[in-house]
């Protein structure tokens, strides 16, 4: 698990990133790097630029400074090598109205190469607890079971790296739990993760290692309990912490406490 | 279920291809209102033309115009608002973060525009040829079939110029409907002729009335110069406007 210089084993290494909107800087000179097998959180306030990062990964967004390498694939110039190898959860996913859950399945299956048969499709369905929603589509689907779904296309070419942005957000505390089991499950089989949250207990629950980020820039990283042992003394986490320094202090003494919308 | 390696490669653009017409072709056929306007309309105005006094034109013009017409209406109202919803709700953004060249995505939504012209085509012209009595030869479907598809590209390009100047669906729409409303009532009003002849040379020089006298050609008129102006301006418009089109789209909505 690589800090500092990228190694040869890093699924990920981004360095220097910078993406600007117009006159706006989005990213500021962002650089970080995941090693395999690795679940990573990437957590800022609204507008620190999480989402900007993880579009430059996905092809979406061209940078205006900075590399990105994806196993090695550099994502801006071979943005095609580098999406076979992703799988990704757009913060706000979309899918065909028209078509149903099997279509969309079958569509995405097709689209990353794999030769799924209607029992594998329905296979996939049933593993996302989707079984009975099989034929709808997917605006009818409840919050929690959208986000399944778009777990479940985000898994489907068995990624090396899986990007997923703000997954909980809007789900009640079960599927919250239930979709933290399933993120955790997915390292088991090998791939790595970057996911996004403002979720302290999120971060805390399922990431081995987080940067914080505001503004674009990168305030710290490392692991969470690594993170509270290194700022416990900060006198700002200091003069926030209401007993046991927990992440949320770290985060909001780094942060500041305005509202960002 | 056997577990697919880690990270496969890039997939081969036939199977990329295969799963995007698949799924447009699913799309199309779940849209009804656009089976109606752009296929049941046109059979309509054929089949409502060949009652009673026939005079005021030939079936082969009223062919014409009903295929213009289910032509401009698929490529400049059903495609290019299509296009204008699925980028504001961001299912391009979702295909795009797949190995997918973003060509295939549009290449695929063409291809099934194109096919449903020449279903069109094929039964407008043999419900035409039975409702009004003619017989048309194989060369003569042949060359409705090629204008079919030559009208079919030139409102899709105009379509595609459309969502390329423009951001939301609701505008799209907007000027889509009022461009077609322009188009087809210029185009009408000028192979009629009522509003007197220099109007319907101008017409001749419009998209929908330089379409309909390559259509009059293709079943059976002589060639006039009307002719000329249809063969020269059906391709300027589809280049002009698929430059644009091509130029100046976005694929994100922001
Ligand atoms: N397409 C865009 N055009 C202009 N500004 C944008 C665009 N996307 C994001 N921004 C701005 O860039 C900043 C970072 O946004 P974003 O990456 O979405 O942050 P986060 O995901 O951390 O909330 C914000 O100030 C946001 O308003
Ligand atoms: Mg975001």
């Amino acid at each position: 698990m690589a800090d500092g210089a990228p190694s040869r084993d890093d699924v990920l290494s981004v360095d220097g990133l910078v993406v600007r909107y117009g006159s706006r800087v989005a990213v500021d000179g962002l650089s970080f790097s995941i090693g395999r097998g690795e679940i990573f959180g990437l957590l800022g306030p609204n507008g620190a630029g999480k989402t900007s990062t993880l579009s430059v990964i996905e092809g979406l967004q061209s940078p205006a400074a900075g590399t990105v390498l994806v196993d090695g694939q550099d994502a801006i110039r071979a943005p095609l090598a580098a999406k076979a190898r992703l799988g990704v959860q757009l913060q706000a996913s979309s899918f065909q109205p028209e078509l149903g859950l099997e279509q969309l399945v079958r569509l995405y299956a097709g689209l990353y190469g794999l030769r799924l048969s209607g029992d594998g499709i329905r296979d996939r369905i049933e593993d996302a607890g989707l079984g009975d929603e099989r034929a709808k589509r997917f605006k009818s689907l409840s919050g929690g079971q959208q986000q399944r779904f778009s777990l479940l296309i985000a898994t489907l070419p068995r990624p090396l790296l899986m990007l997923l942005d703000e997954p909980t957000q809007g789900l009640d505390p079960q599927s919250r739990r239930q979709l933290w089991a399933r993120i955790e499950g997915l390292r088991g089989e090998g791939g790595a993760i970057l996911l996004t949250t403002h979720s302290m207990e999120e971060a805390q629950a399922v990431c081995d290692r987080i940067a914080i980020i505001d503004h674009g820039r990168l305030l710290a990283t490392g692991s969470p309990a690594a993170l509270i042992a290194e700022y416990r003394e900060d006198p700002r986490v200091v003069r926030l912490a209401r007993g046991e320094v927990t992440l949320e202090d770290v985060f909001i003494a780094l942060t500041g406490s305005s509202i960002r919308d | 279920m056997t577990d697919a390696p880690l990270a496969p490669g890039r997939p081969p653009i036939g199977m990329t291809l295969a799963a995007l017409l698949r799924a447009d072709f699913t799309v199309l056929a779940r849209t009804p209102q656009v089976l109606v306007t752009n296929l049941a309309v046109p059979i309509i105005f054929i089949v409502a033309t060949s009652f009673g006094k026939r005079d005021f034109a030939e079936p082969g013009t009223l062919i014409g115009l009903a295929l213009s017409y289910g032509t401009m209406s698929a490529g400049m109202l059903g495609y290019s608002t299509l296009v204008a919803q699925d980028r504001a709700s961001g299912v391009f953004q979702r295909l795009r973060v797949t190995p997918t060249p973003s060509w295939a995505i549009m290449a695929s939504r063409i291809v099934v525009q194109l096919v449903s012209a020449v279903v069109m085509t094929v039964l407008g012209v043999v419900v035409g040829s039975i409702a009004h009595g003619v017989v048309y030869e194989w060369h003569q479907y042949l060359a409705v079939l090629g204008v079919s598809l030559l009208g079919a590209a030139m409102f899709l390009c105009t379509g595609q110029a459309i969502v390329g100047l423009l951001r939301s669906p609701a505008s799209v729409n907007a000027v889509g409907r009022v461009l077609f409303i322009l188009l087809i009532i210029s185009g009408i009003l000028g192979s009629i002729g009522v509003l007197g002849d220099w109007f319907t040379v101008f017409s001749q020089w419009t998209p929908v009335g330089a379409l309909t006298s390559l259509y009059a050609v293709a079943f059976g008129a002589a060639w006039s110069d009307a002719t000329t102006a249809g063969a020269i301006m059906v391709p300027v418009y589809a280049v002009v406007c698929a430059f644009v089109g091509i130029r100046f789209f976005r694929w994100e909505s922001r």
